[in-house]
């Protein structure tokens, strides 16, 4: 019973919130440029889907490329970080004030910088996605228990040996944490970058503004679902390598099997 | 008499400038020996044990593992935390084979020795078992395992069983002994149980608190290999209350 609550009890929430979303809509009158129905959206998307998909594609290529970058680039900057805390005290306020950059700023410069299409789409998804995966898994990397750092100066481990056998596996479950955070924020970058890189690259976050300019509301519906979906992308892609590096080991995936 | 294995004189160890951890310890400990360290918290015995890893640094006096300075005799060293401090993302093998990869020891002579130590204290049943699906005493029995994988001179044990229930710990005080018997380490052993002290040791060092100092140095006098009928013997319980006698003096709760 419990088991196939699971599927019921979001199914039916959904079902509900399209009633009030279609009643609200009759009951008050409101017009379809304002609000569209939900059968509106769908029409819009099927009718349009051709240019969504490929819309879709553009983004998604800038941002898994980008998003790759800044797991890459996050998860060594970070090892480098906690191999010295020199290095640590140096860049870590930099790194903040790159995040605390409201990115929205910087892209057109940015765009002008890279030039438009998928390297300033690519380089907008990093610079957002990059903060969460370095402070995760710098966090995972010097949080290592006494003890173990204590083991492995009695087995004489260099500080490499300690690095890849103690710390990097230790800090895995932050770093994926940090995926997690990069992954349901990545198409925010995707389609910020697709605003200012425009018709050169055509992505999603363009043909809003196309829909935008031509008041064709239900697809600019239809679009920001298809964002959505390509958010889900980059959530599933993280769970899977999550459950692949935590299976065996860590409490957030194996619950007293024994 | 063997020759002495460690050798420690006048000995002080001092945190920073905080205050004084252990004054003027004196002990000279044979090959061969098993030596309890016992005392009320505070009294710096886990600290005594650490200078011994080479772990944290001596303050002033002489402290000697086989000949060496502690540094340079880590080697031969090998040290039992109070937690098992396994690594949850390695199986039980992986675990064992630690510190052989570490010293870069190939894979074939890693799974040979990790065998043979996996043996020696029963857990040939669970090679490829994560920490998490072991019982207490089992992940110390791993980690004992693990310790015995370089084959050490000095066996430094900081309340390995403390965290676990009496039964167990009674089983892996014999276990233990059966191993010292087949591997004839010199052990160091730090806890809280007088039982556990006098079942095990050679000699018993009752450490006093305040500055942590040795009260007294008291030998066991029961031969080995000892059984469950020594620890139930009315010798046994005759020694263990006149040791328990002792640590109550040094104890500032119990005067």
């Amino acid at each position: 019973m419990r088991k196939y609550l699971r599927w019921y009890l979001p199914i039916f929430t959904g079902v509900l919130i399209l009633l009030a979303w279609v009643g609200i809509k009759e009951a008050f009158g409101i017009r379809n440029f304002v609000l569209p129905g939900p059968m509106k959206i769908v029409h819009a998307a099927v009718k349009e889907h051709h240019n969504l998909v490929r819309a879709a594609l553009v983004t998604m290529e800038g941002a898994s490329l980008g998003f790759v970058m800044a797991a890459v680039v996050g998860f060594l900057l970070s090892v480098v970080m906690a191999l010295s805390a020199g290095f640590r005290m140096s860049l870590y306020p930099y790194i903040l004030i790159l995040q605390m950059m409201p990115v929205v700023i910087f892209a057109p410069v940015l765009v002008i910088m890279l030039g438009p299409g998928l390297p300033a789409i690519t380089f907008i998804t990093f610079l957002i996605c990059f903060f969460p995966i370095v402070a995760n898994t710098t966090q995972g990397l010097i949080s290592v228990d006494k003890n173990m750092v204590d083991l492995f100066r009695m087995i004489n481990a260099n500080r490499f040996q300690e690095v890849v056998l103690l710390r990097v596996p230790h800090a895995m479950p932050y770093f994926l944490t940090g995926l997690r955070i990069a992954g349901s924020i990545a198409m925010i970058g995707g389609t910020t970058g697709d605003l200012f890189a425009s018709s050169s690259a055509g992505g999603l976050g363009y043909i809003v503004l196309v829909y935008n300019g031509e008041l064709k509301i239900p697809e600019l519906w239809a679009a920001g679902f298809t964002a959505c979906l390509c958010g889900f992308v980059f959530i599933t892609v993280v769970l899977v390598l999550n459950w692949l590096i935590l299976r065996h080991w860590h409490d957030s995936i194996v619950k007293a099997d024994l | 008499m063997n020759p002495s294995l460690v050798t420690i004189s006048g000995l002080r160890k001092r945190y920073g400038r905080g205050a004084v951890v252990l004054e003027d310890i004196t002990l000279d400990v044979a090959k061969g020996e098993f030596v309890s360290l016992i005392g009320p918290s505070g009294c710096g015995k886990s600290t005594l044990l650490k200078l011994i890893a080479s772990l944290s640094p001596v303050t002033s006096g002489t402290l000697l593992v086989d000949g060496m300075s502690p540094a340079k005799a880590r080697k031969e060293t090998s040290f039992v935390f109070q937690e098992a401090t396994l690594l949850p993302w390695r199986t039980v093998d992986d675990n064992i084979e630690l510190p052989l990869q570490v010293l870069g020891m190939d894979r074939a002579q890693r799974r040979q020795i990790c065998a043979q130590v996996r043996n020696l204290v029963g857990l040939d049943h669970v090679p490829g078992l994560y920490p998490r699906q072991l019982s207490g005493g089992m992940k110390m029995r791993v980690s004992i395992a693990r310790a015995l994988s370089v084959a050490p001179k000095i066996l430094l044990l900081d309340e390995p069983f403390g965290a676990l229930d009496e039964m167990t710990r009674d089983r892996l005080n014999e276990e233990l002994l059966g191993i010292r018997e087949k591997r004839g380490f010199t052990a160091f052993f730090v806890t809280h149980s007088v039982i556990e002290a006098c079942f095990l040791s050679t000699r018993i060092v009752i450490l006093a608190p305040n500055p942590g100092r040795i009260h007294r140095v008291m030998a066991v006098p029961f031969p080995y290999p000892r059984t469950v009928e020594t620890r139930e013997s009315p010798e046994f319980q005759r020694f263990t209350t006149e040791v328990s006698r002792a640590l109550r003096a040094v104890n500032p709760e119990g005067r």
